[in-house]
Parts: C-alpha cells; sequence; structure tokens
C-alpha cells in the first residue's frame, strides 16, 4: 500500500471510502467506555488511508471501538422497548454502557417531538431525559420518579389518552401470526438476534427468547 | 364480533406470505413542505430502516403487517385467505389505534397494510385509505407506510394512496397472463395488474412535474404574503394535490411479488423478463419473490413447495439486473433448456461462461463494464478502481485490490494480477484431463 500512502486519501474520490476519517474519529472515539486522551494523539499521527483500512494494530483496534459504540446504539435504537403515558412521557429502560445516550434520546426526539423522553441507563443507574425543545438532562433519581415528575405540569393529550391499553400482548400475537413454519432458519435467527441481544432490558422477557429456545420436543 | 388481538391473530397470519423487506424512505428535504414545518408530526423513518425484531425464519419484522380484510370475492387457488374459515376485518379507527400503540412500544417501524377484496376493490380500498388518512392526520404519523394496491381498483384511489404512502405496490404474481390464469383465473392480468402500475408511474410523473412547476414559483415570487395564501390553498385542498405532508414530490416508488412455483412450467426466466420490463417501463424499485408453500384446504394443497434456493437464485439473479444493470439477454447464457437458473451463484456461471474463451481481467486495463463482470467486484469497487486508476495508481498486489474492497477469493480466478493468475483447482484438473485425453489419442 506504498503508493496508496503516499497520496492523501486516493478512497474520498468515490465519495463511499471504507472505515471513518479522522474528524469522525476525534469527534466519536470519546463515547468508547475504554478511551483515553492518548488515542487522540496516536490517531493524529497516522495517515486517514491506513486508518480507513485497519493497516496497523492501532487502526484495528479503533475501528473496533467505533464499531462497538454504533453497534451499542444501535441496538439500542432497534431493543428499547418504551411505553407512553396520556401525558406524553415516553419512558423505556436502556442498558449503555458507553456514551451514546445522546444518539438515542434523539432517535426517539424525532420520532415523538412533543413528548418528553425519559430513560433509564441500567449501567450508569442514571435516568436522561430529552425536553421538546431537545435539550438533554442527567438525573439521579429512579425512572418512576422522573416520570411522575415529567409528567406533573403536562396537559392530557387525547391521542396520547387514546392508545392507553396494554400493548404486550399484541405484538405478541402479531410476532406468532408472522412466523412461517415451513421457512424457519433458527441459524439466521440467531445471527440476526445474536445471544447478547436478549442481555437489553427490551428483549429479557421479549417474545422472540420463546423462539430461540425451543425443547427438543419441538422438533418431533 | 372478534377481538383486536384475535383479528390480528387471523389477519396478521394471512399476510405472512406478503413481503416487505425494507423500512427505508427516499424522502428528500430538497423542497420546503409546504404546510410548513411543524413539531406536531410523530414518527420518523430511517435512512436505511431499523429492525425492531426478527421471525424466527430470520426475516426482519419491523412492519404492522396484517390484512385490513380476510374477506374475499376471488378464489385465488395459492392463496391462504381461500382455506380461512374465519372471516373478519378491522375498522379503520381499530387499524390506526392498534398500529400507534405498537410504535409507541418502539416495536414497529412503519404500516404495511393489505387486504383481500371485499365486495369491490374501490370498496375496500376506501377503507384502507381511512385507516392511513386516520393515521396521517389524526395521530400525525409521519413513518413508514407501505399501501399494497388490490387489483382492479380506481385510478382517484390509486391516485389518493400515492400520496398518502412511502411504498405503493402491486402484486404481479404470475408473470404472464396464461400463468395467472393458472392460478387465480379471476383476476385480468392485463386490466386489474399491468394498467394500474402503469397509472401509478403515470401519476408520479405527472404530480411530480407540475409540483416542480409550482415549486419554481414558489422560490421566484418569494413574499410572504404568496407564500402564506399558497399555503393556505394547500391546507384547504389538503394532500390531495401534493404529499400528505405538504412536500412537493411523490417519492412512494412502486415494487411487486412474485409467487415463485406456483404456476406450472412457469421458468426463472419469465419471472426475469417480466421484471426487466418492470425496471424498463414502470419504474419499478425491485420485486420480491415468495416461494409457493401449499397450505391446507386450497385447491393447490397437494402441489410440492418450491425451493428456496430458487427463491435465493432470483434474487441474486434480480440484483444483478437493479444493481449491476446487466441486460436480461447477458444473462441468458446461464438458463438451463427449462429456462431455470442453474445451482449456485448466478454471476460465478456468468464467470465462467463469458472468461471461457476471453482474456482474463488485467485491473489496471479494464472498463468499467468488464470488471463487473468478475466475481467479487461489485459496483462500488468498481468505481473505486476505476477512480484510483485514474489518480495514476497501479494494481500491483493482492492487497491493493483488497484495500478497495474486492473479494480475492472469488475474483483472482478470473484476474490477471501484475501479469500473473491464481489457477484453480477446476483448471488443473482440466488440464490432467487434457493430458489423459492426448494419451488416449495417442
Amino acid at each position: 500500500m506504498r503508493k496508496l500512502i503516499e497520496e492523501k486519501d486516493p478512497m474520498e474520490v468515490v465519495g463511499c471510502a471504507r472505515g471513518h476519517s479522522c474528524e469522525e474519529l476525534i469527534h466519536n472515539l470519546p463515547r468508547h467506555c475504554k478511551f483515553y486522551p492518548a488515542l487522540i494523539q496516536h490517531i493524529n499521527k497516522i495517515p486517514e488511508v491506513i486508518l480507513r483500512n485497519s493497516g496497523t494494530p492501532i487502526a484495528k483496534k479503533v475501528n473496533r471501538m467505533m464499531r462497538e459504540i454504533s453497534k451499542e446504539s444501535y441496538r439500542a435504537m432497534q431493543f428499547t422497548r418504551t411505553e407512553i403515558n396520556n401525558r406524553g412521557v415516553l419512558f423505556g429502560i436502556v442498558s449503555l454502557k458507553h456514551k451514546v445516550m445522546d444518539r438515542v434520546l434523539n432517535y426517539f426526539h424525532k420520532r415523538w417531538p412533543e413528548c418528553i423522553i425519559c430513560l433509564y441507563n441500567e449501567h450508569t443507574h442514571k435516568t436522561s431525559t430529552i425536553d421538546e425543545k431537545g435539550i438533554i438532562h442527567k438525573i439521579d433519581s429512579p425512572l418512576k420518579t422522573v416520570v411522575e415528575k415529567a409528567s406533573k405540569n403536562r396537559p392530557l393529550i387525547p391521542y396520547f389518552d387514546d392508545i392507553q391499553f396494554s400493548g404486550k400482548e399484541i405484538f405478541e400475537t402479531l410476532y406468532s401470526s408472522q412466523f412461517i413454519s415451513e421457512r424457519e432458519n433458527q441459524k439466521y435467527f440467531k445471527k440476526m438476534i445474536p445471544e447478547k441481544c436478549y442481555e437489553l432490558p427490551g428483549m429479557r422477557s421479549g417474545i422472540e427468547k420463546r423462539f430461540r429456545n425451543k425443547k427438543i420436543n419441538d422438533y418431533f | 364480533m372478534p377481538s383486536t388481538l384475535e383479528k390480528i391473530r387471523v389477519l396478521g397470519e394471512n399476510s405472512k406470505y406478503d413481503i416487505c423487506a425494507s423500512t427505508a424512505s427516499s424522502r428528500t428535504d430538497k423542497y420546503p413542505k409546504l404546510f410548513g414545518d411543524t413539531n406536531s408530526w410523530i414518527g420518523n423513518t430511517a435512512s436505511a430502516g431499523i429492525c425492531h425484531s426478527y421471525t424466527p425464519d430470520g426475516r426482519c419484522m419491523s412492519l404492522f403487517k396484517t390484512l385490513y380484510t380476510n374477506k374475499c370475492i376471488y378464489n385465488c387457488k395459492y392463496c391462504f385467505t381461500h382455506s380461512c374459515k374465519r372471516k373478519m376485518s378491522f375498522t379503520p379507527e381499530e387499524y390506526a389505534r392498534t398500529f400507534m400503540k405498537l410504535y409507541s412500544m418502539n416495536v414497529v417501524e412503519g404500516v404495511f397494510i393489505s387486504s383481500a377484496v371485499c365486495g369491490s376493490a374501490d370498496k375496500t380500498t376506501e377503507e384502507m385509505l381511512e385507516a392511513i388518512r386516520l393515521l396521517r392526520f389524526k395521530y400525525n404519523f409521519q413513518g413508514y407506510v407501505h399501501f399494497k394496491c388490490l387489483p382492479g381498483v380506481s385510478q382517484y384511489l390509486l391516485k389518493e394512496a400515492i400520496s398518502l404512502s412511502d411504498r405503493i405496490s402491486i402484486n404481479t404474481e404470475a408473470s404472464s397472463k396464461d400463468y395467472l390464469a393458472e392460478i387465480a383465473d379471476q383476476k385480468d392480468f392485463n386490466n386489474d395488474i399491468i394498467t394500474r402500475q402503469r397509472w401509478l408511474k403515470q401519476i408520479r410523473l405527472k404530480h411530480n412535474d407540475e409540483a416542480l412547476k409550482v415549486m419554481k414559483d414558489f422560490k421566484q415570487d418569494n413574499t410572504l404574503e404568496y407564500q402564506g395564501k399558497m399555503i393556505k390553498e394547500r391546507r384547504e385542498d389538503g394532500y390531495k394535490k401534493f404529499r400528505w405532508d405538504g412536500a412537493p414530490i411523490l417519492n412512494s416508488g412502486q415494487t411487486t411479488q412474485f409467487v415463485v412455483g406456483a404456476a406450472e412450467s412457469e421458468s426463472d426466466y419469465d419471472l426475469l423478463k417480466r421484471i426487466d420490463w418492470g425496471y424498463r417501463e414502470i419504474d419499478l424499485r425491485r420485486a420480491y419473490f415468495s416461494s409457493f408453500i401449499p397450505i391446507e384446504g386450497t385447491p393447490l394443497a397437494g402441489k410440492q413447495a418450491a425451493s428456496l434456493a430458487r427463491e435465493h437464485r432470483l434474487y441474486q439473479t434480480d440484483w444483478l439486473l437493479r444493481i449491476y444493470h446487466y441486460k436480461l439477454k447477458d444473462l441468458e447464457e446461464i438458463f438451463n433448456e427449462e429456462g431455470n437458473l442453474p445451482k449456485g451463484d448466478p454471476k460465478m456461471h456468468l464467470a465462467s461462461e463469458y472468461f471461457k474463451d476471453r482474456n482474463l481481467v488485467d485491473p489496471n486495463q479494464a472498463s468499467y463494464r468488464e470488471l463487473l463482470l468478475v466475481p467479487g467486484i461489485g459496483p462500488i469497487s468498481a468505481k473505486r478502481i476505476i477512480n484510483l486508476r485514474a489518480k495514476k495508481f497501479v494494481f500491483k498486489r493482492r492487497q491493493d485490490l483488497k484495500s478497495v474492497g474486492v473479494v480475492l477469493k472469488r475474483a483472482e480466478p478470473y484476474l490477471l494480477i501484475n501479469g500473473h493468475n491464481q489457477t484453480t483447482l477446476n483448471k488443473y484438473f482440466d488440464i490432467i484431463s487434457d493430458n489423459v485425453s492426448q494419451r488416449e489419442i495417442v
């Protein structure tokens, strides 16, 4: 790759280069739980093309860290199960090791811009909220208290009041109805929802687990 | 009166063979929304879609996918609703409320609304549209909606459906009139399906042309008074003139679905020919294939199920047509006598046929089209190679190609890297068999 190193960044001409740019790394790596400031100095010394292609052990390491960060936030967006009360407060539990709470909160904020979002992080035992203006607060109280406090001065919103019924059973029925037994593919299923996803708060009591842990009798 | 839960169970099960893979929406922010940007909308679409769950067959389950009703005037031989004894329908209010509940739980990303034809296509579509209208205007839902149009539906309803949804589709089911008659004799292939597909394209193009003209005026006469008047007019006319959220451009592309293996002697070539026509003539975004599975109680219950491998090969070949922009005639040589695809990756077959009597590809000289013929080189890596060559970069080592995303395991037998080619085991066997036959001749 000598020639590639000499040039500035030939990949960028395609507009679809692999890996992350230096700016992205500097911006996002501090989110990782094992981040240390000296890492940024290391990154600044390495040409971007090596970083993009995991050309050295340190480049491999930073790319792995970036992957862990984005994976955690994406999993949280996928598998966090939430509830909404009739005052327009959306709440749920997450388990985030890295500092990606802002990403997850913003994801929910874009979906429910008029609501207050409260997410309790099991890992840090803190509740984070995002209000209608998109301002994030960190509170050292349990989720229930934060939700009660946030709901206090808010009016009753008719269409949120309209959907105040238990939805767990509805989802379980919908999920079971979609399964085509002739196409069952446990290997693929396990690849799409790996074991560690069942440790996420939203998935612990999820119906998916019941389909995964089949008894030997189910096969006959 | 069945409960909502019972309806979800029965109507969800009836719709499980309908396929929709992605929840991504191609909405553009290029033009201002004429209703004005407001915070009261609920929901959003992610550019690549998000899967909130997966079924035990590994498929993404992110949409509230049920039929609206399973009461049907048609008796398609392969269809689930044919055998389902329990007939029921949602009400628009019930449908919208149930979906919003699921959306608030973050278990679904959007709606996939399909239906059997109860009474007439127009009557059922009216009710389905009412459910979507409630979602859009009562619950202010801004997220993903896939609307499945019914065969034979009127043009004005298609127009409304297209302006309310992110994706729209009509199931073609079979590749031609004769094959459709074999499995669904009550449906008119040309009138009920093909004409409607053409309408979908025309409605979208006509609308977008008109909308762009209006947007031009909007920019030129940029006075607040004029814009205010226009927004008022828009609100009064509602979404019927533009998209439901006030965006001028209709982005809902159309897709279609085929039942693979239900019609006797329908070949892969027939299906791909119909898809190729779709890409050329009706702006088809993509096609879905659903392998035929015999369902008890239907006239085709005794027929053998189509193999999932066939479905997979069709998807692979469709990828070559849609993403690689191959022409169907380029692929003709890999089909067998019955017009079916052989086992294995179609691109590998194509490459082995193509390079039989041609020189191997030198990445430093080959054109974009030639690079695309090599297995392991896709459009992105081919573009990277071309761009690097334009910058006077010379590919001399395997790693150089690997770093631009080429899958060397598949590509190497067809590439000349620095003047050398990696010989495959097959080639070695060919040499041995040549030697043996030469000895026999001697």
